[in-house]
């Protein structure tokens, strides 16, 4: 069943194309890469499905409904989350704060009484294994945890569909293998579609399982990691060289 | 000396509230209100009015208050609606101007219409002896208010759900947007609450001494000291720089002159943004 559906989206700043006529559709349960050379426009890309920076043109549905236009607000309650590159955690809160704010606002299944918020909490922090950091102030986590803590808030909303734009950017070999196994547990436990764009290619071949390349705005492949990486125009978009798939 | 401390913190207090409502307007969505000051004379005259018209003071405040509340909630919903679609240095000058034009307007008004009318709430009672000092009722009475509406904004911002989003839309604008919450519904209702606070202000300093249709002004520049000494954007600071700046404001009055009270306030505002930017409590980005 599709649960995205992306069709002539632009995204234009000061009348430059960053995202130029993106068609796309998404089914229920896919772990999507979103790849192509840096500018390529697939953040600006996320944060269009997202609502943080709305599309000049075209048409996002969610399961059928019209999301394009809304703010990022009133995605998220239709079931959209998204956790950016740079972790927007709120400082003066500890952890099990930070995460009930994603289940009191953020939301898929309308108002949330207040036991409940305080179990998604909990049960979403167990999730990501921050549980014995809950009590803790944001401050004290590394940037790893602040990611993860992040990933607990935009899953206690239970969303529909994860956005994670490049959150494996600077981690160790540990970090990025648990980081890749708590997104594959995020789908298959939770049933959330993810939406994902990396450039660390390790975690792409390892994780998804649908690779669509972007270059200069528009879709430039789509298909299983293996094919879309040995397609030709896809070396090309990145510079000529082979790309490496195996860190 | 201590009766002088002592009428510091009744002093602060106020201060600490009024410095309150600036600092969260300014936390959400970076206007400095510099009408803040005639919010709270506005909401004075009110009550005087309804005072003078022989209704009694338990009707009064609720009406004075919601009153000003409305006038609040009205500029954000009409002049402020411009100000939010800016961003950055563009966002500040606009709001700063227009909030100006407001207080400019309210301060004309008020002296056109009401030129000699005054809030002067009187408390029955016989002082109250505190650490050896007769302390007045009114004053106490004052700071009653302040405290309570001090401990309740407390609660509210620590353990509601519309403290906690205001407080992530302060932190984090756009994370907060990510997690479901609408920052203009929350900048709307702060910016009430925010004209609500000033006129509690003005009913609590009404008991020591008279609110005058002119004093607009310098309740402004009191709450934009409190405000940058505490912290713009944080109330704990709010209430800590208005109870310190309380009792140099006394003490410096009563030992120096209180010509030169102003200029020892105005410089420790000073002092702080050079060495403090962030003010006590504030957290720098």
């Amino acid at each position: 069943m599709t649960l995205l559906e992306l069709a002539g989206v632009e995204k234009h700043f000061g009348g430059l194309p960053a995202v130029a006529g993106v068609d796309l559709k998404v089914n229920e349960g896919e772990i999507l890469a979103l790849v192509g050379p840096n500018g390529a426009g697939k953040s600006t890309l996320l944060k269009a499905i997202s609502g943080l920076q709305p599309p000049t043109l075209g048409s996002i549905k969610l399961l059928g409904k019209e999301i394009a236009g809304l703010s990022a607000h009133q995605t998220r309650r239709r079931g959209v989350a998204m956790v950016l590159q740079t972790p927007r955690t709120f400082h003066s809160m500890t952890v099990r704060e930070n995460v009930m704010i994603g289940a009191m606002f953020g939301s898929s299944a309308g108002t949330t009484s207040a036991p409940s918020i305080a179990d998604r909490a909990n049960e979403s922090l167990g999730f990501v294994g921050l549980t014995h950091l809950a009590d803790q102030s944001v401050d004290t986590l590394n940037l790893h945890q602040q990611r993860f803590l992040e990933l607990a808030r935009s899953l206690a909303g239970r969303p529909k569909l994860l956005l994670l734009d490049e959150v494996m950017a600077g981690l160790n070999d540990t970090e990025l293998r648990a980081s890749i196994d708590i997104v594959r547990l995020a789908r298959d436990q939770l049933g959330v579609t993810v939406i994902w764009v990396e450039h660390v290619m390790k975690a792409v071949m390892s994780l998804a399982e649908r690779v669509v390349v972007l270059d200069f705005g528009s879709l430039l492949a789509d298909g299983q990691p293996a094919d879309v990486m040995r397609n030709p125009k896809v070396v090309a978009a990145y510079l000529g060289a082979e790309i490496q798939t195996n860190g | 000396m201590t009766a002088v401390v002592l009428d510091g913190i009744v002093l602060g207090l106020q201060l600490g509230l009024l410095g309150v409502g600036l600092t969260l307007v300014y936390g959400l969505g970076g206007v400095l209100n510099l009408a803040h000051g005639q919010f709270a004379v506005l909401g004075a005259i009110v009550i005087a009015r309804m005072l003078d018209a022989s209704f009694s003071l338990w009707v009064a405040i609720p009406v004075g208050l919601v009153c000003i509340g409305l006038v609040g909630l009205l500029i954000d919903l009409t002049l402020m609606r411009p100000v939010y679609k800016l961003r950055g240095e563009e966002r500040v000058l606009l709001g700063l101007l227009l909030m100006l034009g407001v207080g400019t307007i309210i301060d004309g008004l008020l002296e056109w219409r009401y030129p000699i009318e005054a809030l002067s709430i009187r408390i029955s009672g016989d002082p109250v002896p505190i650490l050896g000092v007769s302390m007045r009722i009114g004053g106490l009475v004052g700071s009653g208010i302040a405290l309570v509406a001090g401990a309740a904004l407390f609660v509210f911002f620590r353990f509601s759900t519309f403290g906690r989003a205001t407080r992530s839309v302060i932190q984090d604008e756009e994370g907060a947007r990510l997690c479901g919450i609408n920052p203009a519904t929350v900048r709307t209702t702060i910016f009430a609450l925010s004209a609500v606070l000033a006129g509690l202000v003005a009913i609590a300093r009404a008991m020591t001494a008279p609110i005058v249709v002119t004093g607009g002004v310098r309740l402004t520049i009191l709450a934009l000291i409190v405000a940058v000494v505490g912290g713009l954007g944080s109330v704990s600071g709010a209430f800590l720089a208005g109870i310190l700046l309380g009792v140099v404001s006394t003490v410096s009055a009563f030992y120096i002159g209180s010509y030169i009270t102003s200029i020892i306030l105005l410089a420790t505002a000073a002092i702080t943004i050079v060495f403090r930017p962030s003010g006590l409590l504030g957290h720098r980005p």
